[in-house]
């Protein structure tokens, strides 16, 4: 369970401060599959850092399955990220050196203790990567994959850590609609197996398949609740 | 206008973002350009020192030296020289042979010398003065006094100091009053093939008349020098001078020669001249290889800008714009570079120059840097980063813009080898095959590295090359030398003596000696010098006469063998493959053959190989000693071989035979190469400084290396960061990426520097060390070292980049699509 208590980070530029989030407070239960919408700059990657340890807040707290992040060491915080997230970035951040199915792999081998040897290990990524839709393309190097196929790469990644939370950072803006949609299934089946998944988007008509819709604006929590309309099945989207 | 402030102010950015690497690459040049100055400059410093030395002692134009035995009364001889055309000054002096005895009570110091009596009346000497280095000068009230003036290498070799006890022949005591230095003693060369004399030769300054007082020659002088007017036709005079001898001193014979002419003249300067073609070897060397490691880095600095100069590209910003940033990081480098390039020449030269100054001390020193070679390596040292960012530059103004905007299409291809190794199965984990990619997936700029960390390699293989080659060479002569009998002394004698003479059988008798004996073991021996010939070659040699039976020592075969009683030659190895021989050859021996008591000529005969024998020096060649009949020397000897008995050691044998008519000198085998022992420890003290010099290049090359591939990879480690990869795995992948490109760089320099070594110790020994057969050899553990700290040290930089990745803001740094 993922808890946010009156969270706000500022960024001290100089004599300008900038609020990039707002005395948030939020709670997201277990297998729960959350929309976070909003315009750019209203906070959404800054929230999704926060939870997964990449930054601190400058006030509040923010604890997750009970567990207090604000105040974890910077080596519990790796530990964290290791064991408990599994991040999409928004700019999907491949690593060039590796091919597509390396950079899977890259995520199998930093669940450690699997005692798999190198080829078990490969099987898990090539699965993840099919699942994905990319079972074809999984020798080649990121940057010679297209940007959609890349993003492809990094939700595989992503999932392939096998950890329980699940953040995403615009997962489908570089897709077409018909495969924005088999990610987001794919997401949702996560959040349907157990795996609580949180999904940034500045999409409204996205936001419609999530059970619970948070709204940001300039920082704050605006609206919190079931997407407005009611959910809707993914098969009535229109992008 | 506003557009150079904005892009000023823009590369200020750049540089207060890599002002590290800026430093680093910066003194990479420096450490070039200043070794090039440092050292390329040597022979001028050491000639403007000589030249200074020699004036500022008043050093002769003309010297005349009486045949040996002859003397003149001083007076006439300078009234016959003060008025030829020409000559501005004279002076005369008594120079004896003497022994000297510096003995302190920890230490014999028993060695042949010479006395110098100078004259000291009126603040003499005026010609050829002495240089004072501790102690004092000599007064007028010196005359008639027992005072010396030791020359200075010989009490700096014992550390001996004015107040110290001496005493020279016949024991007379003497006061020593200072230690000096003249320009007819910068080396001591007391005898062919006689190396470090100063060890093994003490030369003494004293007043004229106590020289003459003890020596039993009053008023009497054998060695006169002279000054001369500028510009005077030297001919003329010498011309003038040799018909006013004939006339005054119709029987006495003279040598007459020019400071130019001189042997310790000739000796400093054509050392200085020949010194500096290694220095500028060696000069090179660190010029290219700091070329390579700037060259390198620079262009990867622009490398990683690719991306920034294809959007400024796609922008429309103007080509000379976009070159400008990258140029002006060049800029920085090279005036970083020039700066402390002559900050570090100038430490160099003193600290070289201190090296020097402690090998072949001189009373002045004008140690400075060469202007025109500093100036000459800052030209580089200023150009070289400019065409390193140059180049990359204008390649990068030159790609299709969406080339260079494309993720990483040029900085992180992961192209080429990387296709190759796809199929290779590198074991493990994921991240343990990225720093094998890292490193294939740009080989040129990894074949760069590897050749910047190889050339300092290189240059440390070449250094310790020569002290390993020096050293092995000097085992092997010891092991000749030595052999079985390590504790033999030799025991000079002054003339050829029948075996029998009373003086010699007095030495016999010191083995049968009631009670103690002194000696365990004596035997008569000659050496005679001679020549080798055979077709057009001809080798200066020693040849040492010796019982090829003697229980004492024997020279050892490694090829072929001489029996007692048998005819034939022991050649050197170098001698024999000098000459082109081999053990059953026949080569032409000049030697000496004595026709009456005081009278020999030189003759030749054809003598046969028979054996080669293992002493690394070229002019030690031996003979049986039956041979001595050739020689026309049967029964007569010139050098005793002795052993010390049971009761005794080496400088109690000294100190017996010293005194001992007919000797000249006693010296135990051991001290020749103690003598060598001392050269290795300056030569080692000074390679200890290059290669403190050459790591730190490594070092800083590898440093540099590291912290741009952090740069460059700064998202791909924040993305790991990110997944929760710890710092030290991080670290250790950058490590192994290191370790790797150390092995190769090592590897590399390991095999350059040996075969420069050989090419360069070959061609040295052509011009210059043509008397031994040196042993070229990298010792196991200079191999070792070097991996070691090669590897060692390029594996170890990225833990330098530790700090930076703690201190990373990781958030941000994933944000930023570059
Ligand atoms: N390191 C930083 N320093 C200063 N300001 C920052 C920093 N990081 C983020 N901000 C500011 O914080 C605010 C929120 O940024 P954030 O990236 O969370 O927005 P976002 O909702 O993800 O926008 P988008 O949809 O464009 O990705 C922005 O105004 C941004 O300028
Ligand atoms: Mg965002």
């Amino acid at each position: 369970m993922i808890t946010i208590d009156h969270v706000s980070k500022h960024y001290q530029m100089g004599t300008v401060t900038v609020t990039a989030l707002q005395d948030v407070s939020l709670q997201v239960n277990k297998g729960e599959f959350v929309v976070i919408l909003g315009p750019s700059g209203s906070g959404k990657t800054t929230l999704l850092n926060m939870l997964s340890a990449l930054d601190r807040p400058t006030i509040g707290k923010i604890s997750i399955n009970g567990q207090d992040i604000t105040s974890a060491s910077r080596t519990d915080h790796f530990k964290f990220r290791r064991e408990t997230i599994g991040f999409i970035f928004q700019s999907f951040n491949l690593f060039p050196s590796l091919t597509a199915l390396e950079n899977v792999q890259f995520a199998v081998d930093m669940r450690g203790n699997g005692n798999h040897r190198n080829g078990s290990r490969a099987a898990i990524a090539q699965e993840v990567l099919t699942q994905v839709g990319l079972g074809e393309r999984v020798r080649h190097f990121p940057h010679e994959l297209s940007g959609g196929e890349q993003q492809r790469v990094a939700i595989a990644r992503a999932l392939a850590m096998g950890n329980p939370i699940l953040l995403a950072d615009e997962p489908t803006g570089e897709l077409d609609f018909r495969t924005g949609i088999q990610i987001l299934q794919l997401l949702q089946e996560q959040a349907l197996n157990g795996k609580t998944v949180l999904v940034v988007t500045h999409n409204r008509e996205i936001s419609r398949v999530a059970d619970r819709v948070v709204e940001l604006s300039s920082g704050q929590i605006v609206r919190d609740g079931p997407p407005q309309g009611g959910k809707a099945a993914i098969s009535d989207l229109h992008w | 206008m506003r557009q150079v402030q904005f892009w000023l102010r823009w590369s200020w950015r750049d540089l207060k973002a890599r002002w590290l690497q800026v430093l680093a690459i910066g003194i990479i040049i420096a450490l070039g350009t200043g070794v090039f100055s440092g050292f390329g400059g040597q022979k001028k410093w050491r000639i403007h020192s000589l030249d200074e030395s020699y004036e500022r002692l008043n050093t002769y134009d003309l010297r005349m030296t009486l045949t040996d035995g002859s003397y003149l009364e001083k007076e006439a001889l300078l009234d016959t020289l003060r008025d030829v055309n020409g000559v501005t000054g004279v002076e005369s002096r008594l120079i004896i042979a003497t022994q000297v005895d510096a003995s302190q009570d920890d230490e014999t110091i028993l060695v042949q010398g010479e006395i110098v009596g100078v004259d000291v009346a009126a603040g003499g000497p005026h010609i050829n003065q002495l240089y004072r280095n501790q102690g004092r000068d000599f007064t007028e009230d010196d005359s008639g006094q027992n005072v010396a003036i030791v020359e200075y290498k010989f009490a700096k070799h014992y550390d001996l100091k004015p107040g110290d006890a001496l005493h020279i022949s016949g024991d007379i005591p003497l006061d020593f009053v200072g230690t000096g230095q003249s320009s007819e003693y910068f080396y001591i060369i007391p005898a062919e093939g006689v190396f470090l004399g100063e060890a093994s030769y003490a030369v003494l300054f004293m007043p004229l008349e106590t020289v003459q007082n003890i020596a039993r020659r009053e008023g009497l002088v054998n060695s006169v020098v002279m000054t001369l007017e500028d510009g005077v036709d030297r001919k003329a005079v010498e011309a003038e001078i040799e018909t006013r001898m004939a006339q005054a001193f119709p029987d006495t014979g003279f040598e007459m020669n020019t400071r130019q002419e001189d042997n310790i003249y000739k000796l400093a300067y054509s050392d200085a001249e020949n010194d500096q073609v290694t220095w500028d070897i060696i000069a090179y060397l660190f010029l290219i290889g700091a070329a390579m490691g700037a060259f390198n880095l620079a262009g990867r600095m622009v490398e990683a800008q690719r991306r920034q100069i294809g959007i400024g590209m796609a922008l429309g910003v103007p080509r000379f714009w976009i070159a400008f940033r990258p140029l002006l990081v060049g800029l920085q480098i090279a005036i970083s570079g020039m700066v402390f390039g002559l900050i570090f020449g100038a430490i160099l030269s003193t600290v070289f120059g201190n090296i020097v100054k402690d090998f072949a001390p001189l009373p002045y020193w004008i140690i400075e840097l060469d202007m025109a070679t500093f100036l000459r390596a800052a030209v580089v040292g200023f150009l070289l980063p400019f065409v390193a960012t140059l180049i990359p530059t204008i390649r990068a103004v030159r790609v299709n813009p969406i080339d260079a905007i494309q993720s990483g299409t040029l900085v992180a291809k992961g192209g080429g080898w990387t296709k190759l190794l796809n199929y290779l199965p590198i074991p493990g984990r994921s991240f343990a095959r990225m720093p094998f990619r890292n490193i294939l997936r740009a080989p040129w700029r990894t074949t760069l590295t590897i050749l910047g960390v190889a050339v300092a390699i290189t240059l440390m293989v070449m250094f310790v090359g020569f002290l390993d080659t020096f050293v092995a060479t000097m085992d092997e002569a010891d092991e000749a030398l030595l052999g079985r009998g390590g504790n033999r002394v030799q025991v000079n004698l002054n003339f050829f003596y029948p075996v029998d003479t009373p003086n010699i059988q007095a030495l016999d008798d010191l083995k049968t000696a009631e009670g103690e004996p002194l000696l365990a073991e004596t035997e008569p021996r000659l050496m005679l010098g001679g020549t080798l010939k055979r077709g057009d070659t001809e080798i200066p040699t020693m040849l040492e006469l010796v019982k090829m039976d003697s229980p004492i020592w024997r020279p050892t075969f490694v090829e072929g063998s001489l029996k007692a009683g048998e005819d034939g030659i022991v050649l050197s190895e170098k001698a024999a493959k000098d000459l082109e021989v081999e053990v059953g050859d026949t080569i032409t021996l000049e030697h000496p053959l004595r026709e009456g008591t005081f009278s020999f000529r030189m003759m030749s005969s054809e003598v046969r190989v028979t054996a080669i024998h293992n002493n690394p020096m070229r002019s030690l060649n031996y003979m049986d000693m039956s041979s001595a009949g050739m020689m026309g020397l049967e029964g007569q000897t010139n050098l005793l071989v002795v052993t010390p008995s049971q009761y005794a050691n080496v400088n109690d044998i000294k100190r017996a035979l010293f005194s001992q008519p007919g000797v000249s000198s006693v010296v135990g085998v051991q001290e020749y190469l103690d003598a060598f022992d001392e050269v290795l420890r300056l030569f080692t003290l000074f390679l200890r400084v290059v290669q403190i010099v050459v790591l730190f290049m490594a070092f800083l090359i590898a440093f540099n290396s590291t912290s741009i591939n952090v740069d460059e990879r700064v998202r791909e480690i924040a993305t790991m960061f990110a997944f929760g990869l710890p710092v030290r795995t991080v670290t250790r992948m950058q490590i192994v990426e290191n370790i790797l490109i150390g092995i190769f760089g090592t590897l590399v320099g390991l095999l350059a520097g040996w075969l420069l070594l050989q090419r360069f110790l070959a061609a040295r020994v052509e011009d210059q060390l043509e008397d031994i057969n040196l042993v070229i050899v990298l010792a196991p553990t200079t191999i070792l070292i070097s991996l070691l700290l090669g590897v060692l040290v390029v594996a170890l930089t990225p833990i330098l980049s530790i700090r930076r990745m703690l201190r990373m803001d990781i958030p941000s740094t994933i944000r930023y699509v570059e």
